[in-house]
């Protein structure tokens, strides 16, 4: 009887421990209860010819200044890239859809898109307000025009999230102050 | 008493694993809750979009692969979404290579065309090309043997049928003894072909002619850059690199006068053609559109024999060319493929099924039941949906080696693409879309002006580049609000000297050669007919604006608001928006006001962005943009056809 104890709880436990192993070596989700919403990290660059792109992405972007390195794009950006070639690409990119671009036409010239030097310093707000009040809005050239009438807050915000993961330097989001106040960091 | 003997008797460590490992057991079972559901059997009963309640349309991930994804979103969406490019240009190739001929598709009706009509091939081309066109239906390929251009795929949308050497012969001999209408010889004359001559070589003339005319604004030229091949031009109609390989003279010469009487339902659009051109542009076409190349694999062929007609009769029935072609005497069978109407299966009536093993290759979750049971066969495809539907586009004969399907070519994006379209295909037609079709590229236009409009419309094929309530082209600019816009004297100009009002743009109207009756005929109708509700014509008048309006309007422009970033003034300013040079003359006061106003509600998706103009300010700009005028001698048709021949 002793025997036949120990030797079950031996086996529960090592089916466990192999269980927990085997769990963590093949899932790639995190060890989260359900119910709070985790976010996987971005995987990049994904290798080319893998079956699937990245699953739970939507569209995937070749880096301007890189073609080998793959980005993926979550909804949000996909729509955001989207606008951005429709209203954005003709001053804000070298080469366009249709050609040649606008750019050296517009002085002072616009910021690339993917000008992360200049653009992840400025703040989301700040981005959203440029995009929605135009240049002459907030204090900087009028040569930009005000979008805040032709698109909806929801598309300025995708086009700021897809502004976010093409930047190079790559965009990292600032600190959130933190949930205790006696750890409180900033920016 | 047992269970103190039990704890003296199990050792600690024992104990403590057990513990440990039904604690993680717990941990494992509770997140896998939400996992373990969608690898059981889903339903027994079919599940329908209707079924589901308004909240479980939302997944938490893509039901189908990243790439794939869209498709969901055509199970419930008809028409345009912007926010699904790859379902809505799937469905464009749907239309496209003309899967409908074969296969029933859902909320895709059977267009008036499919391919051309082949009542009269024997008048166009040779039973040689016929022979090496059904043996490869392609022209154009790189040094390596690619068909894809600079990324462009210059596939035609003929498939490759897998034919034997007797059935070449025998379907050729059948096509090329079909001449309904024999044409006779055409011929120049001598006077014309010596006075072409003395300028120069004909061949050299007839290409700049070509080029003035905007031909390639529809028809693409291979074009070789340094080693590359590069595809030059648009895709409304075939790729020519190499048509003087291809077509008789004599045909070519009639085509170009009157398309319409060779081919009813063709996109082409009948040019007021004079002889010096005919003469010229045929000459280039035929001189230098050509690869003596071409025809080297082709045997020598003898005029069709009674016995190989007939039996190229069966196999044209049999292969069903007639699903596509029409021809005399051969009558389309309905429902010549399998029903594809369902062969997608979000939101369809759909069960998952999922009771093999994990470690099978199925994707469980794609591999859904459609109407039609699935002819896998002993293939080595991965047993999912995708994998299928791609398998049997490209390569037909691996998933059954007896296919009757030919072999379609795409680039790998479109082919991603129209897969995503065929996963949207849920079954019988949406009630909730009120029976629109899903595409109305090719379907007969919806839109019939009569009187000497509408013949021109026809003649020049308008609606090729242009939309016109609702049906039409996206390439050149949407005519239906035209009457607003444009005052009714610049379009008789514009119409008999078309010039692009935006300079970077390649494509451009070809030059019809439209006579000055003809042009105020069509700027007659779009001044009356084609107007905005928003605008109204009689509310601002020419004379109200001062040049003081005018002298704050500039400023405006200039200054505050900035417009040179995107519209062209005199030689500087952007070229995002059209060039405004000739604006006093081009626009019509109630228009400018108006676009001030909301451009989106006169042109819905235009880039230039509403504003918060006062109405003085707009006033003002409508002013100064009134003053802007070009001297009518700029724009002499000798002029423009120079600047043409830059391009």
């Amino acid at each position: 009887m002793r025997f036949l104890l120990i030797i079950a709880s031996v086996l529960v436990g090592g089916m466990a421990l192999v269980l927990v192993a085997s769990r963590t070596l093949t899932l790639s989700t995190c060890w989260c209860w359900t119910g709070s919403r985790h976010v996987l990290a971005q995987r990049k660059p994904i290798a080319d010819g893998s079956e699937y792109v990245s699953y739970g992405s939507y569209d995937t972007e070749a880096d301007w200044d890189n073609p080998q390195r793959i980005l993926s794009l979550d909804y949000e950006q996909a729509q955001g890239k989207r606008i951005f070639y429709e209203k954005c690409v003709w001053c804000h990119a070298d080469a366009t859809p249709a050609g040649p671009s606008n750019r050296s036409n517009v002085s002072p010239a616009p910021p690339l898109m993917n000008d992360g030097a200049v653009l992840n310093a400025v703040s989301d707000d700040s981005l959203r307000r440029t995009i929605a009040l135009g240049g002459i809005g907030v204090g900087k050239s009028a040569m930009m025009p005000p979008y805040g009438m032709s698109l909806t807050a929801g598309e300025i915000g995708s086009l700021v999230a897809y502004m976010r993961v093409i930047a190079v330097p790559e965009y990292h989001q600032p600190k959130r102050t933190s949930h205790w106040p006696w750890r409180s960091e900033t920016k | 008493m047992l269970g103190q003997q039990m704890r003296k008797a199990v050792p600690w460590l024992a104990r403590v694993l057990a513990a440990g490992g039904a604690l993680v057991i717990v941990l494992l079972l509770w997140p896998a809750k939400s996992i373990w559901p969608e690898w059981k059997p889903y339903s027994r009963v079919p599940v329908t979009p209707s079924r589901l309640e308004p909240g479980t349309l939302v997944w938490k991930q893509p039901i189908l692969p990243a790439r794939y994804a869209q498709g969901s979103c055509g199970a419930c969406h008809r028409g345009e979404l912007p926010e699904a490019p790859n379902l809505i240009h799937g469905r464009q190739l749907l239309a496209r290579f003309n899967c409908i001929a074969c296969h029933r598709l859902q909320d895709i009706d059977r267009p008036a065309m499919l391919g051309p009509d082949l009542t009269n091939v024997g008048t166009k081309v040779s039973r040689e090309w016929i022979y090496k066109w059904l043996k490869d239906p392609r022209t154009v390929t790189d040094a390596d043997g690619n068909v894809t251009v600079d990324g462009v795929s210059t596939n035609p949308r003929m498939p490759t049928f897998h034919l034997s050497d007797q059935e070449l012969l025998d379907i050729s001999a059948y096509l090329v003894t079909q001449k309904k209408k024999p044409l006779g010889p055409y011929h120049f004359s001598p006077g014309l072909v010596a006075a072409v001559a003395a300028k120069g070589d004909p061949v050299d003339q007839g290409q700049i002619r070509f080029n003035q005319m905007f031909c390639v604004t529809c028809h693409a030229l291979a074009v070789d850059r340094g080693g590359e091949t590069t595809l030059i031009g648009g895709d409304i109609g075939p790729e020519l690199t190499k048509v003087g390989s291809k077509v008789k003279p004599e045909w070519l010469v009639a085509w170009l006068r009157d398309p319409q009487s060779y081919l009813q339902h063709t996109g082409m659009p009948q040019y007021q053609w004079n002889d010096k051109d005919m003469y010229e542009v045929t000459q280039y076409i035929l001189g230098r559109l050509t690869d003596p190349e071409l025809m080297k694999d082709v045997p020598k062929l003898d005029p069709p024999t009674d016995g190989e007609v007939s039996s190229g009769r069966l196999l044209f029935v049999k292969k069903g060319c007639a699903e596509c072609h029409s021809i005399e005497g051969v009558r389309p069978r309905s429902d010549f493929g399998p029903d594809l109407s369902a062969i997608g299966m979000a939101g369809g009536p759909f069960f998952v099924e999922v009771k093999s093993a994990r470690s099978l290759p199925v994707a469980p979750h794609f591999v859904r039941s459609s109407a039609t049971p699935l002819e896998v066969g002993i293939s080595q495809i991965p047993r999912s949906m995708i994998a299928y539907l791609q398998a049997k586009i490209s390569d037909p004969e691996s998933v059954t080696p007896e296919a009757r399907m030919p072999r379609f070519h795409m680039s790998q994006a479109d082919l991603d693409d129209l897969t995503t379209a065929l996963l949207g295909m849920t079954g019988a037609p949406i009630p909730a879309s009120g029976g629109n079709s899903l595409i109305l590229e090719r379907a007969d236009p919806e839109f019939h002006p009569d009187g000497k409009f509408g013949k021109l419309y026809q003649r020049f094929k308008c609606y090729q580049c242009h939309a016109f309530n609702g049906y039409g082209g996206t390439l050149a600019p949407d005519l239906s609000k035209e009457g607003s816009r444009s005052r009714r004297n610049w379009l008789v100009d514009f119409l008999q000297n078309p010039q692009t009002l935006r300079p970077t743009l390649t494509v451009r109207m070809p030059r019809f050669n439209i006579s000055e009756q003809d042009a105020t005929a069509i700027a007659d109708y779009l001044s009356a007919d084609l107007r905005s509700p928003n605008v109204d014509p009689n509310g601002v008048s020419d004379s109200e604006f001062t040049p003081e309006m005018a002298e704050r309007g500039k400023q405006l422009f200039d200054q505050k608001y900035m417009c040179q970033s995107c519209h062209t003034i005199g030689s500087s300013g952007g070229y995002v928006g059209p060039s405004l040079n000739n604006a006093g003359n081009w626009l019509t006061p109630a228009w400018i006001e108006a676009w001030l106003d909301n451009p989106q509600v006169l042109v819905s998706g235009t880039i230039e962005p509403r504003r918060s103009f006062s109405s003085d300010e707009k006033r003002d700009l409508t002013a100064y943009l009134l003053t802007l005028k070009q001297t009518p001698a700029e724009k002499s048709p000798q002029g423009a056809m120079q600047d043409g021949g830059h391009q």
